[in-house]
């Protein structure tokens, strides 16, 4: 996915450069006869139109896909429950106690299982990132003191995978991290 | 007409942002030296150096659009030079408060201080009120800068003037100048984001004198907190065009760019989305009420058309196939806007939730960031500098591709480095990165030494620049 997204930038990237040279080189070789665009007014509502027609039809395709929506209308078969704390995770199969923040050593997922992730923090804001074992970003939420984010989530291949905090806690937080594996 | 006064001032802004300037990208480089394994700095040295690096970076940027707006207005309305000279003196005292918290006091929380980290104190007591303090200071002067500007037009202007909203009929009798539209538009924005941050502070320091009875909500925080930064970091380019407005056509040689019914609703339009757009960094907190998630992607992808069909259309509409006088100042700004949009569409991208949900807080933010702000509004205001200080000291131009060529280049790969960094999902603001990603350091290696080029380039517009403002300062009435 990270793969088509760079690709994509880097398309219009190109794009944009052909555009600004291919006009700034119109002008060097332009006269004091030239006259510039033909009909900037209906050049510019085109333009316009076909962006907005782009834009709406990215909206309604990405809108839908947005993470809030993950297999609402299914029930997780699994609750893990996530606590973050400046600069360590704590992993549970219950509630964690704020004064007593204990979790399990080792959390084990099945695949294809629908788990939900109920991620808070007893601090400040963490990030709670899942990378696999290829180090990709797969998915992520935020932690984030007096409330819990939900996130939903089927792994598709077992294997190892860890967790970044991926919002800044403060000088350990490029260390704050922790695992689970998928069956 | 400008006076001399107001010459000189805008003289000492110049030089000061240069200067900072230079300051920050030094630590910029720092940190990609550091993440690069280059040179080995204690996290806590990183974090304070990202943090003064931002920071400074938002502010200094921030005060060159104002400068040069101010000077301009003088064309239009007679500005007040006591709100110049205020925030002149509140913006030394701010930074120079922020530098102590942060490299005595080794604060260290972000340029954003998210709720509650500022209250986790893991440097000196005292940094932590001296940080809050230092943005009361400087937030306080560009408070009262900018409402005297609004006020001075509003003085000329009746409001729905100052929209431009006579445009909206036919032939409308009197023109309000596209300058005055965009400054008192972009002004709104910075006036709110402005008194978002006062509130914030607010709040941060009631929980601080309260010692523990009174605990902010952090949901709420993170809101303000990102209203504030996300608009100031937002309006700050759009001081930027405003300048592009009044100059491109008078430096190109061009017919001046005129009002019509058009760009009065689209900058209209863009106040809305905005103030609206700053939504889209909260996707990944999932309690935010789900209609604000989806207006920040609505809104985010929105802001982009006025900006594309009006601002971009007009500079292309202006500059295809006619003949233009370029020079150093018009390259410039055409360049800078090309590095707008660029980053625009990087924005665009990362605006989208689906692909926020990995993108966010990895290098892909700092790097749509840095493209609109070093290869964008930065060149808008060195433009901008060049061409004030150029009308008193016309010096020759020379090697302007050489120059732009270093910028370009160095700016180019300092960016894109931060691009695959975002795509090989290495996280954002990490002082070292983890042995699993080891793309990173060698991304953060490549990246300083382009970065390095892209200082070159920095030094000698500082040189060149800073020059000529040194002799304006020294010159007295009669020579000018
Ligand atoms: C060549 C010049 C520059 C260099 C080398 C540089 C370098 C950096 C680096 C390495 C970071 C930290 C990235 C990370 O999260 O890991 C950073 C963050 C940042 N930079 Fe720059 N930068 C440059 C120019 C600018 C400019 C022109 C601005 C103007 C607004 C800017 C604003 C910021 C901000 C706001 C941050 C975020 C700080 C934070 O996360 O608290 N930078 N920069
Ligand atoms: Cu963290």
């Amino acid at each position: 996915m990270q793969q088509s997204i760079l690709m994509l930038f880097l398309g219009l990237l190109a794009i944009s450069t052909i555009v600004f040279t291919y006009v700034y080189q119109s002008s060097q070789k332009a006269t004091d006869l030239d006259r510039g665009m033909a009909n900037p007014l209906k050049s510019r509502f085109w333009f316009l139109l076909i962006l907005f027609v782009i834009l709406g039809i990215f909206a309604s395709v990405t809108i839908p896909k947005s993470p809030y929506y993950f297999y609402a209308d299914e029930t997780p078969s699994r609750v893990v429950h996530v606590a973050a704390k400046q600069f360590a995770f704590v992993l549970s199969n219950n509630a964690i106690d704020p004064k007593n923040p204990v979790g399990e050593n080792a959390i084990e997922l099945l695949e294809n299982e629908l788990v939900e992730f109920r991620v808070t923090s007893f601090d400040v804001n963490h990030g709670f990132a899942i990378y696999n074992k290829a180090g990709q970003l797969i998915a992520q939420t935020q932690a984030m003191p007096g409330y819990v984010n939900k996130l939903r989530w089927k792994f598709s291949e077992p294997g190892a995978y860890s967790i970044l905090c991926l919002e800044y806690c403060g000088m350990a937080h490029q260390i704050m991290r922790s695992s689970f594996t998928v069956k | 007409m400008e006076t001399l006064k107001l010459r000189k001032i805008t003289s000492v802004w110049i030089i000061i942002v240069l200067t900072l300037f230079v300051v920050a990208i030094v630590l910029g480089i720092l940190m990609r030296l550091n993440q690069g394994e280059i040179i080995q700095q204690s996290p806590i040295t990183f974090y304070g150096n990202m943090t003064t690096h931002g920071l400074t970076m938002i502010g200094i940027w921030f005060v060159a659009g104002m400068a040069a707006v101010n000077y301009l207005l003088e064309r239009y309305v007679k500005t007040s030079y006591a709100a110049n000279l205020f925030a002149l003196v509140l913006t030394v005292i701010g930074v120079l408060m922020l530098w102590c918290s942060t490299f005595i006091g080794e604060f260290h929380a972000g340029w954003t201080f998210l709720y509650p980290l500022p209250f986790k104190i893991m440097w000196a007591e005292w940094a932590t009120p001296l940080f809050l303090s230092s943005l009361g200071v400087l937030g306080l002067g560009w408070l009262v800068w900018s409402i005297s500007l609004m006020a001075q037009i509003l003085k000329k202007y009746s409001i729905s003037q100052a929209f431009a909203w006579q445009h909206f009929h036919k032939n409308p009798k009197v023109e309000t100048p596209p300058f005055i539209l965009i400054t008192m538009i972009t002004l709104i924005g910075v006036i709110a984001c402005l008194i978002a941050a006062v509130i914030l502070l607010i709040l941060f320091f009631i929980e601080y004198f309260s010692t523990g009875s009174f605990v902010n909500d952090a949901l709420l925080m993170k809101n303000l907190t990102y209203f504030f930064g996300h608009t100031i970091a937002n309006e700050m380019l759009y001081l930027g065009l405003a300048v592009i407005y009044e100059l491109f056509a008078e430096v190109s040689g061009r017919p001046k760019w005129h009002t019509t019914w058009y760009v009065a609703l689209a900058w209209n339009l863009s106040l809305i989305f905005i103030l609206t757009a700053f939504f889209h960094h909260l996707y990944m907190d999932f309690v935010q009420p789900e209609g604000l998630q989806i207006i920040g992607q609505i809104a985010s992808y929105l802001a982009s058309l006025p900006a594309a069909g009006v601002t971009v259309f007009s500079i292309l509409v202006a500059v295809y196939r006619n003949k233009i006088n370029w020079s150093l100042t018009n390259l410039l700004f055409f360049i800078g806007v090309a590095g707008w949009v660029i980053g625009g569409l990087g924005a665009v991208i990362d605006a989208t939730i689906s692909n926020n949900f990995i993108l966010h807080n990895t290098l892909w933010v700092p790097a749509h960031f840095h493209t609109y702000n070093a290869m964008g509004n930065v060149l808008f205001s060195l433009a901008f500098f060049h061409w004030f200080s150029n009308q008193y000291y016309h010096h020759k131009e020379r090697q302007n591709t050489l120059k732009l060529s270093i910028l370009l280049i160095g700016g180019a790969g300092f960016l894109l480095a931060f691009y695959i960094g975002g795509a090989e999902s290495i996280p954002r603001r990490y002082s070292t990165y983890p042995s699993d990603l080891p793309m990173g350091a060698t991304l953060a290696s490549i990246a300083a030494l382009f970065a390095s080029l892209y200082l070159i380039a920095i030094l000698i517009f500082f040189f060149n620049i800073s020059k000529k403002c040194l002799k304006i300062l020294s010159s007295s009435p009669q020579s000018s």
